[in-house]
Parts: C-alpha cells; sequence; structure tokens
C-alpha cells in the first residue's frame, strides 16, 4: 500500500520520470557496491574496490551522467513525449560513451559498474523508447536496450576477437594466415603429383560445364535472347552460379582436404537427414498405427540427449572393422570395411539430423489444414496430384528450414568427426586441431572465419532460393476434418524404413547400455557393475555439478529467449535484424570457435571471468538461447495480435501484457525451450572445451577424456546415466505437453 | 505505470545475471592442469594431507593444455602443467608462459633426462615409442609379427596400420624425428612412403591406433609404449614389440605456469610430484612411463630402458620449431597424399 502512494507519488512528480528513477537506481548502485573486484571472484565485496577508494578516473562519469539525466528531463530540455533523432543519437553516444569508459578502465567490473551499466541501459532505453526508430513503450525500449548489449557483448564482440586473430598477427594488418591455409594441402589439396589424372583439370571442366549449364537453364527459363541489361543480368548471375557449383561439385569428387570432406558430408547427411525425417514425419503423422507413433515420438529426442562421442563408439561396434554386423554377421573383411572417413561421419550425422528434421518437418506438416486435401480430393484428383500440388508446396518451406539447420549443424559437428572421420580432415575439427596440433591461433582462427563464410552463404542462398514467401493455412478458428491417411503401399514402404531405423538405433543403444556393464567392450564379456562403482566415485560429482549449470544456464536462456523472440516477432525497431543475427551467429558458429572467442574475450578487462563457472554458464547460455528463440517464436505465431491489442487498449504496458497475458499462453513452448535448453547444455562439449577449470569440469569434457584413455566402460556408464535421465525429463515434458493441451482445448470448447 | 514496466525488464534481466561459485583463489589452492588424469587422481589425497594445500585439477590433453595456459597468459588460473610430451612444455617456455624452476631434489632425477632436455622445464617420466600388436589379427591375415621398423613396410600388412597424423599429434611428429635420427632423413621417408602403403588411417589423436588394436580392428599400432603396457594389463589382446633398430622417447614433463596464482603452493606442488613419493603414486593409478626420479622404485611392468635399443634422442635440434614444421610439412606433401594401392 505505501509502495503504491510512494509510487505514485514519485511518478506524479514531472520531474521524476522512468529514466529519472533509473539513473537514481543507476547512482545509488554506485554510491553503495564496490565499483571493481580484485580478482575473478565476485564474492565477497571488496570496498578497496569502491570508486571513492580508486584512484580518479573515468568512473566519475557515472554520476555525471546520472545528475545529466535528471537535469535534461527536470527542465524540460528532453521532451519525453518525442524524442527525435538527434536528441536520441547525442542520449546514446552519451550512454555509449560512459560505458565505454568504464570498460576501458582495464578494472574488473564488480557488482557496483555492473549494476550501474545495467541501470544506465534501462534509463537510456527506457528515455529513447518514444523514439520513432524505437516505436514502443519504456519497457520494450529498456528490453530492446538490454538484449542489443547482451548479443554485441557475448556473442558479436567475441567472435570478432576471433576474425580479428586471424588477420592481425603479430601488430600487422595481413592477410597471410589466410594465404597459407588455403594452400595448405589440409585445407584443399587438388592437384596431388602423385596420381595419373589431373585432378585441377577436371574440375575446371567441371566449372565449364557448370557454367554452360547455367546460361542455358537461364536462356531456356526465359525462353528468348535479347541483348538488354535486364536479361544479360540473370545470364551473369546464372553462370556464375552455374561455375560455383560445378567447382564445388568438383573438389568434393577429386580434391581432398578439409574443405571438400566438411562440403561432401553436408550434401549427403543433410538431403539424407531430410528425407529420413520427412517420411518418419509423414508417417507419425497419418499412420494408422498408434504405437508406430509413441515410437516415433520416443526415439526422435534420443540423439538430443545422447552426449556426443558414445554413438560413434556404438557405430564402431556394430558397424566397424570387427563390427558385429559387418565382421561377424555380413563377414567383410576388415580391410575392405569403408567405414572411417567420409560414409562413417555421414551415416552418423543422417541418424543424429533425421529426428531434427522430423521435429521441424512433423511441426510443419501439423501446420497444414486437412480441409485443403479434403478439397482437391473431393474435386477428383488423384493422391498423386494432391501430394504434388497441394502438400509439397506447402511443406516445402519446412523441408528448406530443415535442410538449411542441417547443413550448418553437419558443417559445424565436431564429435563425430573426431571419432569416425579416419583420415581425412573436416573443418570443424580442423580449428581445434589447428588449436591443439599445431599450437597456431591464427590458423584455428582462419578455419573458423570459413565455417562462419559458408554458413553465411547457406544462409542467404536459402533465402534466395526461398524467398520470404510464408505457407500459413491455419487460421485462429480450429481446423476440421483428418488427415487423408497414406496408400497402403506407400506406408508399407515407410513403416518398412522407420522400423529399420528404430531397430538400428535401438541396436546403438543396446550396445552402449551393454558395454557399461562389461568388463572390457569386445574383449571380455564378464558382466560386471565395477564401472557404475567407478562413475559413482569419480564421474558423479562432476555430473551433478553439470546439472547445476545446465539448470543454471537454462533458466536466463529461456528468459532472454522469450524475450528476444517477443521483441522479435512484435515490434519494430533499429536493430532488430541485428538481433535476429546475433541470434543466427550464436547458434550457426561451430562451438569450438565460440569456445576459443570466449577465452581471447572474458580473460582479461571488465568481464574477467575464464576459469570460474559464470564464464561456462554464460557460454551455454547465449549458445541454448536460439533454441528457446525458435520455441518461443513457433508458440507467438500461434497467438493471434488482436489479445494483445485488448490488453494494450485496456492500458496494460506491453510488459504486463507479455507477463499476463502471453505468458501463460506460451507455458508449453516456454517450458519446452527450457527443457531444450537444458537438455543441450547436459549434451554440448564443443564450445565449454576449452572453458572447463579447476574444479569446474563437465560431464561431456569428462566423457571424452576418458574415451580418450581408452576406458570405454566407465564412459559408457555414465553415458546410460545421462541417456536415462534426460530421457525421463523429456517423456515428463510429453506428458505435460498433453494436460496443457487438454486444458487449452477445454477453453476452446467453451 | 511506467515505473513499474521498466521495473519488470529489470527482474528479467537480473535473472539473466548468471552467477555461480567462482573458484577460491584463498593461497590454500594449487590448480593444476593435468595431463595424465588417473596420476593426478591418486595424488590428491595424499598431497593434501603433507603439505595442507588443497588441490584442483583439469583433466586436458597435453597439446590443449598448453593452448589453455597461452590462451589465459595474461590472467592464468593454473600453477601447473603436469605431465604430458615435452614439446608443448617446450614451447611453453619458450614463450614464457611457463617459467623453469629448480626443486630441491633436482639431482635426483634421471641425469639423462635432465641434460636431453636442460633447463626448460622438468623431467617428470620418459616413455619410449614402440609397436603395440594384435598378435589375433595377424595371424588371421596370414601375417608374421614385425620386429623392425623396417618389417612395417611389408605388403602383408596392407590395411592393418595405425598411426597418428603428425599435423595434429606430438607422437607422430617424435616417430618422424626417430627414425630421421636412426636412418637418415631420405632413407626415414623412403621408410614412412612403405608404411604409407601399409596405413588403414592416420588419427588425430597420438594414442588413437591404441583402442582400435585392443579391439582387434587393426593389427599394429606407432604410439608411445606407456599406455600399451597398462591396456595389456586391463586384458587386453596385445603384444608390444620394441623395433629392434632402436627407439625414440619423449620427456614428459612438469612447468610452473609463470605468473599462476599461487606461486608457492604450485612450487611445493612440484616438489611433491618429483619427490619419490610423488613418483611412486603413479605406480598405483597404473601409469607405467619411466619415472623421473631415480630413487622412486618403478612399478612392475615399467619398460626398463636400459634392456630396449634407446637411440640418444636430440630434444633440442628436433623440438626446434622450424626444423620441426618443414618435417610435418614434407611429409605432408609428399607422403600423405600418395594414394595407397
Amino acid at each position: 500500500m505505501t509502495f503504491i502512494t510512494l509510487r505514485d507519488s514519485l511518478t506524479a512528480h514531472r520531474g521524476l520520470t522512468t529514466p529519472v528513477v533509473w539513473a537514481l537506481v543507476a547512482l545509488a548502485l554506485w554510491l553503495l557496491l564496490p565499483l571493481g573486484r580484485p580478482g575473478r571472484a565476485f564474492f565477497p565485496l571488496n570496498y578497496d574496490f569502491h570508486a571513492f577508494a580508486l584512484p580518479p578516473g573515468f568512473y566519475w562519469l557515472v554520476p555525471v551522467a546520472a545528475v545529466a539525466i535528471w537535469l535534461l528531463q527536470t527542465t524540460r530540455l528532453i521532451s519525453m513525449d518525442r524524442i527525435s533523432d538527434w536528441q536520441a543519437a547525442l542520449a546514446l553516444s552519451a550512454a555509449g560513451g560512459v560505458i565505454f569508459f568504464l570498460f576501458g578502465t582495464g578494472t574488473h567490473f564488480g557488482w557496483g559498474a555492473l549494476g550501474t551499466v545495467l541501470a544506465l541501459l534501462v534509463s537510456a532505453g527506457s528515455a529513447l523508447s518514444s523514439n520513432s526508430r524505437i516505436r514502443g513503450d519504456t519497457f520494450v525500449g529498456a528490453s530492446v536496450f538490454i538484449a542489443l548489449v547482451f548479443v554485441t557483448v557475448f556473442i558479436v564482440f567475441p567472435l570478432l576477437l576471433v576474425l580479428r586473430t586471424a588477420v592481425w598477427i603479430d601488430g600487422t594488418l595481413t592477410l597471410s594466415q589466410f594465404a597459407r591455409t588455403f594452400a595448405s594441402p589440409l585445407f584443399l589439396f587438388l592437384d596431388n603429383p602423385f596420381t595419373e589424372i589431373s585432378e585441377m583439370g577436371r574440375v575446371t571442366t567441371m566449372i565449364w560445364i557448370g557454367a554452360v549449364t547455367g546460361a542455358g537453364l537461364s536462356v531456356w527459363r526465359t525462353g528468348r535472347i535479347a541483348l538488354s541489361w535486364r536479361m544479360i543480368r540473370p545470364i551473369v548471375i546464372w553462370t556464375l552460379s552455374g561455375m560455383a557449383i560445378g567447382w564445388a561439385l568438383g573438389i568434393m569428387i577429386w580434391g581432398r582436404g578439409a574443405l571438400p570432406s566438411s562440403l561432401l558430408v553436408a550434401c549427403i547427411a543433410a538431403p539424407g537427414g531430410t528425407a529420413l525425417g520427412f517420411a518418419l514425419a509423414l508417417l507419425g503423422q497419418r499412420t494408422r498405427s498408434k504405437p508406430l507413433r509413441g515410437m516415433l515420438s520416443v526415439v526422435s529426442v534420443l540423439p538430443f540427449i545422447t552426449p556426443p562421442f558414445v554413438i560413434g563408439f556404438a557405430i564402431i561396434f556394430l558397424l566397424g572393422r570387427r563390427g558385429m554386423v559387418t565382421y561377424d554377421l555380413l563377414g567383410i573383411s576388415p580391410i575392405d570395411n569403408p567405414l572411417y572417413g567420409i560414409p562413417g561421419v555421414a551415416l552418423s550425422q543422417i541418424l543424429g539430423l533425421a529426428p531434427v528434421a522430423y521435429l521441424i518437418l512433423r511441426g510443419s506438416l501439423n501446420g497444414l489444414n486437412p480441409a485443403l486435401e479434403e478439397a482437391a480430393r473431393t474435386l477428383g484428383a488423384s493422391r498423386w496430384r494432391v501430394f504434388c500440388d497441394i502438400t509439397w508446396p506447402l511443406v516445402r518451406p519446412g523441408i528448406a528450414a530443415s535442410m538449411l539447420l542441417a547443413t550448418i549443424e553437419s558443417i559445424s559437428d565436431f564429435g563425430t568427426p573426431l571419432v569416425l572421420g579416419g583420415d581425412r580432415n573436416f573443418l570443424a575439427t580442423e580449428v581445434f586441431l589447428a588449436l591443439t596440433g599445431r599450437y597456431s591461433q591464427p590458423e584455428a582462427a582462419v578455419y573458423g572465419t570459413v565455417l562462419l563464410a559458408i554458413v553465411a552463404l547457406v544462409f542467404v542462398g536459402s533465402r534466395v532460393v526461398l524467398g520470404a514467401q510464408g505457407f500459413t493455412t491455419v487460421t485462429g478458428k480450429p481446423a476440421s476434418g483428418a488427415f487423408l491417411p497414406l496408400p497402403v503401399w506407400f506406408e508399407a514402404i515407410l513403416t518398412a524404413v522407420a522400423l529399420f531405423w528404430f531397430v538400428f538405433i535401438l541396436a546403438l543403444y543396446l550396445t552402449i547400455f551393454y558395454g557399461s556393464f562389461v568388463q572390457l567392450w569386445g574383449i571380455n564379456n564378464t558382466l560386471t557393475f565395477q564401472h557404475y562403482r567407478e562413475f559413482w566415485q569419480v564421474g558423479w560429482p562432476v555430473l551433478w555439478y553439470t546439472i547445476k549449470l545446465s539448470a543454471a544456464s537454462a533458466v536466463p536462456a529461456m528468459m532472454l529467449g522469450g524475450l528476444i523472440a517477443y521483441l522479435v516477432t512484435r515490434h519494430r525497431f533499429l536493430g532488430r535484424s541485428y538481433l535476429e543475427l546475433g541470434s543466427l551467429l550464436s547458434f550457426a558458429t561451430p562451438g569450438t570457435v565460440m569456445g576459443l572467442a570466449y577465452i581471447l574475450a572474458f580473460n582479461d578487462g571488465a568481464l574477467l571471468m575464464t576459469g570460474t563457472s559464470a564464464v561456462i554458464v554464460l557460454a551455454l547460455v547465449f549458445r541454448n538461447m536460439p533454441v528457446a528463440i525458435r520455441a518461443s517464436m513457433a508458440g507467438l505465431s500461434q497467438i493471434d495480435r488482436s489479445l494483445e491489442e485488448a490488453s494494450s487498449t485496456l492500458k496494460a504496458g506491453s510488459g504486463v501484457t507479455m507477463v499476463k497475458v502471453l505468458a501463460p499462453l506460451l507455458l508449453y513452448p516456454l517450458l519446452a525451450g527450457l527443457i531444450f535448453a537444458f537438455v543441450s547444455a547436459m549434451t554440448s562439449v564443443s564450445q565449454v572445451i576449452f572453458l572447463v577449470g579447476a574444479g569446474n569440469n563437465l560431464a561431456t569434457v569428462l566423457l571424452l577424456s576418458w574415451v580418450e584413455q581408452g576406458r570405454l566402460g566407465r564412459a559408457a556408464a555414465m553415458a546410460t546415466v545421462m541417456i536415462f535421465g534426460l530421457l525421463a525429463l523429456i517423456l515428463l515434458l510429453l506428458v505435460v505437453s498433453r494436460r496443457v493441451d487438454v486444458r487449452n482445448s477445454k477453453k476452446g470448447m467453451k | 505505470m511506467k515505473f513499474k514496466q521498466t521495473f519488470l525488464a529489470s527482474t528479467i534481466v537480473t535473472g539473466l545475471m548468471p552467477f555461480g561459485a567462482v573458484i577460491a583463489q584463498d593461497g590454500g589452492q594449487v590448480n593444476v592442469v593435468c595431463v595424465v588424469s588417473e596420476w593426478c587422481d591418486a595424488m590428491k589425497a595424499p598431497f593434501e594431507a603433507a603439505t595442507g594445500y588443497r588441490m584442483e585439477y583439469l583433466n586436458l590433453r597435453s597439446n590443449e593444455s598448453l593452448v589453455r595456459l597461452r590462451a589465459e597468459s595474461s590472467n592464468p588460473t593454473f600453477d601447473v602443467f603436469y605431465g604430458g610430451t615435452g614439446d608443448p612444455h617446450l614451447v611453453g617456455f619458450n614463450e614464457g608462459v611457463t617459467e623453469f624452476y629448480r626443486p630441491a631434489n633436482y639431482e635426483e632425477l634421471n641425469e639423462q633426462f635432465r641434460n636431453a632436455i636442460g633447463e626448460t622445464y622438468l623431467p617428470l617420466y620418459a616413455n619410449p615409442i614402440a609397436l603395440v600388436v594384435n598378435p589375433q589379427v595377424l595371424e588371421d591375415a596370414g601375417a608374421p609379427m614385425p620386429e623392425s621398423w623396417a618389417d612395417l613396410t611389408n605388403p602383408a600388412y596392407r590395411g592393418l596400420m595405425g598411426m597418428a597424423d603428425p599435423n595434429s599429434s606430438g607422437t607422430a611428429y617424435t616417430v618422424i624425428a626417430t627414425l630421421v635420427q636412426l636412418l637418415g632423413e631420405e632413407e626415414a621417408f623412403e621408410l614412412l612412403a612403405g608404411m604409407h602403403q601399409n596405413m588403414a588411417e592416420y588419427t588425430q589423436s597420438g594414442s588413437g591406433s591404441l583402442g582400435p588394436v585392443g579391439q582387434g580392428e587393426l593389427g599394429i599400432g606407432v604410439i608411445f609404449m606407456a599406455s600399451a603396457v597398462r591396456d595389456k594389463a586391463m586384458g587386453f589382446p596385445i603384444e608390444i614389440v620394441v623395433p629392434s633398430e632402436g627407439t625414440g622417447y619423449e620427456i614428459g614433463g612438469i612447468s610452473l605456469v609463470a605468473n599462476g596464482p599461487n606461486p608457492e603452493g604450485g612450487k611445493a606442488f612440484i616438489e611433491y610430484a618429483l619427490s619419490v613419493e610423488g613418483q611412486e603414486l603413479g605406480n598405483a593409478a597404473e601409469q607405467l612411463q619411466i619415472k623421473a626420479n631415480v630413487n622412486a622404485t618403478q612399478a612392475e611392468g615399467t619398460p626398463d630402458l636400459s634392456a630396449i635399443n634407446v637411440i640418444d634422442y636430440d630434444f633440442a635440434t628436433y623440438g626446434d620449431p622450424e626444423l620441426q614444421g618443414r618435417l610435418i610439412a614434407r611429409w605432408t606433401n609428399e607422403i600423405f597424399p600418395v594414394p595407397r594401392r
């Protein structure tokens, strides 16, 4: 009660607007808390690092800024009602300057500095919210600012440091490391003097074939030739793309090295995984067999909850040179076994990517309106016609999305090539090996840059090919009718594929469980609990610590992800595409590159954190935030804006609307985002492998070192515990989702 | 209303401020980056009891450890770099990431090891290169047991051999340097070209061929001996062969990290690790490398340097990054791309 009257009296006074209140908060934090900290530790508070105790410096800009904001507001030099661009720019550069100088002092930020910076950000954000480029209320303004700063500090800035490492060598700006890496046979090896054929010649031929095909296609598409720029431009573009594709195909077939290997595997695994995922999704949606549907939804989550490396080993035990299937069953000679290299990596990735594709395509298939297919059938179209003309065009965006995701995941995959790559190099592992095998930070940075460039190219390419077309067929009204069942023979084929896949996956997991109970996997098959005892002693404390850190990272990942999803889908503001780009970067950047970036960025200066759990948590937050963004976006897209309009008509601000209207409706997507962020934090390895510290080890990194020491039984035991634990969690989520669905549909009935 | 709104924004933000337990740096703790993790497991309790320090360690591969130490060099979190092959210790010393510390019992350390590496890092153990063989696999293929480096070019071993890639592993470079010192560069590369024809694949990790040989995927692997001795004791059906021409070895090291958070603790740890007691703790943990402290009892099964034909490995010459870079580049350009028949 008193709080409300206090607040009313505060806000009633014209001078005490939101920005002023937050400027005062910044001032208070600056006065009350120590600005810096002596070393890595945030606790205990050390008042030797209070602003008054430090030598005079830029810290004094903070009270100056706070007082300035207060003065400007009370004297109405800045009106809250409409802030022009130049006023905004001025205020922004002032706030930016304060923060910049605070960072520039080199003081390790303590609670005082962190709190002050955040409060100043909120103050500036809410002050600028009425500017036409943000177009929101104070909540939106403040959130936009904070999201932008977080994305900059924890995603963009570390990555820029990596790029700088690639071109800034020994104090000079140079492209020499790029030249050296591109010339290295580890990157791309074309002109092999030891082979009969001339690889270079063949690739050149491929480029010419590509050029001719591209030009031909473009002419064929337009149907005529005329000498005008409008006609020539597409011909040039098509010819050049044809040449690029010809070159890529050529190096994939005849070249060796990391670039062709990674491209080739992506070209096999992405379509393969998507095709398998599509088959499973189609089956899951339309099959008449209930157990099949249940099986699909359970098995499809397995790859997400499986710690890396373990599946690779299971594949070796089944399909390796002495594998149970390949050697014992099929009798393939160990020398002729093709597993290691491209086939093994591609196979393993297809298994891992199919469920990802399944989930995406399941979503886009469920988004179809059955009435469309029914109408087409009623009008006399054949099933095949219906599929070609109705279903396929509508799921095409889903297919493209899944191809894009699968390509990116395949290229940045780290664990699989490490286990199954044989002597082929891959880009994502080469980042790691350049660092750890050749001690070369610049070379690792160059590989990282190449990976980023490829990912960007794939992304842009998919945008160009697909365009920004939307295919929403579900309206707010409940869709009626059921989907057409599949033709019997087709369902039989799909079921066979699904069953084969299911049996294979099951065999892989059984191999792991079995491996955790036998003395010496593959050699001595005496049953034993020894590995579990060892796991309990050595592994459990680390696993428990990993669980705590993952949980600590999942909550902020979900909150920040939800907030960004809300801002990006519901508001138009300057910097929106930057937020999208940032979250894309954090997801698409190979983990090893991100890990390197975090070491470079947070080993010194204001945000000194390396070696602490804080840096691991932050790395996991920003790595897994995109998962939460996607989950929340999917949920948001299904909520009609009229609800929010109603809320804001009733004078609720967007913050209140978000918490009171959207969040309850988004309960399930947010929960799913939370759980998936937790799960992927538990199983991620490449981004934390450089960040773990003494007494700060994580389960996956421990697993890797056991695998390298040949302690496969113990590794299998820990993997088994993790798989069952995470599976239980996901099943719980499925149960909850069903209850939420029921509740929602009951509401809908009223 | 507006104030309430931003208050909401700020609660979301504070929810975003993850902070967890931070490693204590109260001077009572020694942070060790540890390559030989089982040895560290065994060291923890006795070291803490003997010195009163707390010990925390992180297990990394040897090269990775150097990368970590180097990346953190402006603000190190570790005090000691413990174990792992000599090259990263040497590079670390040359770059100033680690510094030389002379322990009280320096004279007790094997003189041959000390002289080989000079005052750069401290010798912790030695570990010879050897062939690890799965006799059953060779028998199935009708191939004889190998006895020498020269035997490895025998076409009977086609597709049965594994070795690490020198571009990613120090082990493989040690093999190349050993052969060059044994045979001269030209003959060594001829031998490597012959071995190349028999390779199933080059692995990324130095001991990458040990597991496959134990599992019967491969017949012969070229690796450091100690882990093979341990695996044999664990029950894998493998044999260890020291090539008759002689073989090279690594000198595993221990280094004090420069400007570490707790230098006194780091020094105490090094003293303890090189003491008879600390060295013998490795035996219990199945660390079968040759311990550097001459007074320490060697574990049963430890290779005996005097019994095997070990070459006088020139660490100074072959540890030089320039020569190393040239030999690896030569291998990468002349051996690796040759198609296998």
